[in-house]
């Protein structure tokens, strides 16, 4: 009986190494593209859309003709949302899979772990989401960022702020403590203070995955502020959002930055309690950009779930990659970070340039939207320009409803 | 005195629910005398099975409490019977073996959880989710309530059950002493298992309470394991009084830590009260309740 189980494992053991032989064999035609993702993990939920969306995008490309009749093979590794992991996986891209160049990139901490390697490897690397300021603040000349930085989330939101919501004075601040929410409350703090003249009573972080954030929102309560905003992820997004209805915490607005508000997740996890919450947003299906309306129909056909920013800003970074490709003058890492440089293309995500301006280079300059939920659907509420909905404002209170 | 009160309360509803989760894992460090590191996926399971019942069959989480108990004790039989204990006859590079199954069958449920459910996030919505009382002005969650009093249902029903029922004290016994038991003609083997079933059952039974107000999605084992382990050993291993008062702690220290420290601390504030009473009292509260 042992022995035959042995045989069996042995045969198992064989099959499977020649199974590694024939993939990785019928992988060698393409240009390979590595694209690393958080597909599990507490992240997994932004990975899969992601990931979604860059095989949608590559898949077109390809069947359009690739890149000057060659297929972009795409390499799609798991960091399962830590920084370590997701060093060893840009390690391996690089060292075995010897990619031309990297994408995707989500979650500021560890893409912030992974662009260092790929820096010091002198691997181009186009990040899509990962949105700490800091990532295209070092000069790095490989490292491209094709997402508006987190202290610009609020760009549409600050305009709203200063033309409707101009009774608003007084801020509560929360964030998750990780990169992305430290680094995006910090901005958002300066950018109150310094030019919105906003008076910021309390600014607190939170371990994301709590599962009873009362003790805080108490604290926010007992200061009563006109505004809350949070920088979230997505479950803590829609915890607070219960909570504070369980509490009756009252502002004149509570607006989201991005990330964990826009997800369609949020609305189905929060029911009634997340109507009339206010996000920012990098994009939604009704920006002006040629494609997007068409990308997003694409993705709902193909998935039956919508689709949101994130999975525009991979669809998006997958054009940009075989943009660069095809302008390259090689199929080398330095090469195509120089065809990755020249970049002047539109997306679906916006037009594509990469400039530096303030302390960040090589960063792609974008407006951002403010969205509200109205009726269980994400409305684009300003600018007003490509509103899809008239915002509500002040937010109706828990109780009046 | 509002902010005061209310985290008092948030602190001990939170705490109920922690307790139930301790016990399970305490029962089971008692009479095996391992760490069951697969604890929260054991719950991330039963959560599964109410967001299935709630979902497809439209039960409502209170009454899948019918379903996931029973459901999650005959998913820990098989486990001890069939993974764990295998293994006690095994000659063992190192002693702690029975512990290392128990990690892969942890990652082995997280990862079939996955398989089938994907990673989204799941939650249930009922019309209670969201909804509260106030008493004065003080908001008291209504499901986190319900939830609190039959957590401490359970444990009342576990107490009578350990001090009272002829198996109850087989269990005890089998914790205390396993070789006197085996004398006084206890089935040790039947006693582990059953064991492993209840404990199974217990934090099943937590995770479905748990589900009208938190959320779900493969992973959600892993802090629920480290909680359940900070409970066990702040209660003193495998005393039932004891991870109550551990699971009360915890609570406690989390909501006043969040109020008047930072929430960005929350899990630093329970890791250093751990590492507090292993300096300084290391068998847990067990030595000041002796049960």
């Amino acid at each position: 009986m042992m022995r035959k189980l042995r045989k069996i494992t042995f045969i198992l053991f064989l099959v499977g190494i020649l199974g590694v032989f024939l993939a990785s064999g019928a992988l060698a035609e393409g240009i390979k593209v590595g694209i690393i993702l958080p597909l599990t993990g507490k992240l997994a939920k932004f990975g899969e859309i992601e990931k979604k969306s860059f095989d949608l995008a590559f898949e077109e490309i390809n069947a359009a003709g690739g890149v000057n009749g060659k297929r972009i093979d795409p390499i799609i590794e798991d960091t399962t949302g830590k920084p370590d992991v997701g060093r060893s996986a840009i390690e391996k891209l690089i060292a075995r899979d010897k990619v031309v160049m990297v994408g995707g990139g989500y979650s500021s901490s560890v893409t912030w772990a992974t662009i260092a390697v790929a820096q010091q490897r002198k691997v181009p690397f186009l990040v899509n989401t990962g949105s700490a300021d800091k990532i295209t603040e070092q000069g790095w000349e490989y490292i491209f960022r094709l997402n508006p930085p987190v202290s610009e989330y609020p760009k549409g939101f600050a305009s709203f702020l200063q033309n409707v919501a101009t009774d608003v004075k007084t801020v509560a601040i929360l964030h998750e403590n990780t990169l992305f929410g430290q680094s995006g409350s910090k901005k958002f703090k300066k950018q109150c203070e310094k030019s919105l003249g906003l008076d910021v009573i309390m600014k607190e972080g939170y371990e994301a995955g709590a599962v009873d954030f009362k003790p805080l929102l108490v604290k926010v309560k007992s200061k009563k502020p006109d505004l809350v905003y949070m920088v979230s992820y997505i479950m803590d997004a829609a915890m607070l959002i219960r909570q504070s209805k369980e509490l009756n915490l009252n502002p004149k607005l509570f607006v989201g930055g991005a990330a964990g508000f826009t997800l369609p997740e949020f609305q189905k996890s929060t029911g009634a309690a997340g109507e009339y919450i206010f996000s920012a947003t990098l994009w939604t299906p009704s920006v002006p950009y040629p494609g997007a309306k068409r990308y997003f129909d694409k993705f709902v056909a193909r998935y039956g779930t919508p689709t949101e920013y994130h999975g525009a800003e991979a669809y998006a970074a997958a054009y940009v990659i075989a943009d660069a490709l095809k302008r390259a003058k090689s199929l080398t890492p330095r090469a195509v970070r120089d065809a990755l440089a020249e970049t002047d293309m539109m997306t679906v995500f916006g037009p594509v340039k990469f400039i530096s301006y303030g302390k960040k280079t090589q960063q792609n300059r974008l407006p951002t939207f403010l969205v509200q939920w109205l009726n269980g659907k994400l409305e684009t509420v300003w600018p007003k320009e490509v509103s899809t909905a008239k915002y509500v404002y002040p937010f109706p209170k828990w109780n009046e409803r | 005195m509002e902010v005061f009160l209310q985290t008092l309360v948030a602190g001990i509803l939170k705490g109920g629910l922690y307790g139930l989760i301790g016990i399970g894992m305490t029962l089971i460090m008692g009479v095996m005398g391992i760490i069951n590191l697969a604890h929260g996926q054991l719950m991330m399971v039963g959560m599964y099975i109410t967001f299935v019942c709630f979902h497809y069959l439209g039960i409502d989480p209170y009454f899948a409490l019918l379903v996931s108990m029973p459901a999650l004790f005959l998913l820990g039989v098989a486990i001890q019977k069939y993974t764990l204990n295998p293994l006690i006859e095994v000659e063992s590079i190192l002693p702690e073996n029975q512990v290392l199954m128990t990690v892969g069958i942890g990652m082995v449920l997280t990862e079939v959880a996955r398989f089938i459910f994907s990673s989204d996030y799941k939650s249930v919505q009922t019309s209670y989710s969201s909804s509260s009382f106030f008493i004065g002005e003080i908001s008291f969650s209504l499901a986190l309530t319900i939830a609190f009093f039959i957590a401490v249902a359970f444990t009342l029903f576990m107490f009578w059950f350990l001090l009272r029922t002829d198996l109850g004290r087989s269990i005890r016994a089998t914790a205390q002493d396993k070789d006197a038991a085996l004398l006084m003609g206890v089935n040790a083997q039947r006693i582990t298992i059953l064991t492993f079933g209840i404990g199974s059952a217990l934090v099943a039974a937590a995770g479905t309470l748990l589900m009208p107000i938190y959320y779900l999605f493969p992973d959600i084992g892993g802090p629920f394991t480290r909680k359940a382990f900070v409970i066990t050993i702040l209660g003193g291993l495998g005393s039932t009084v004891g991870a109550i008062f551990g699971g009360l702690t915890l609570g406690l220290a989390e909501a006043f830590g969040a109020t008047y420290i930072g929430m960005a601390f929350d899990d630093m504030i329970g890791l250093v009260i751990f590492i507090l009473v292993l300096i300084f009292l290391p068998s847990g509260f067990k030595r000041i309740t002796k049960v």
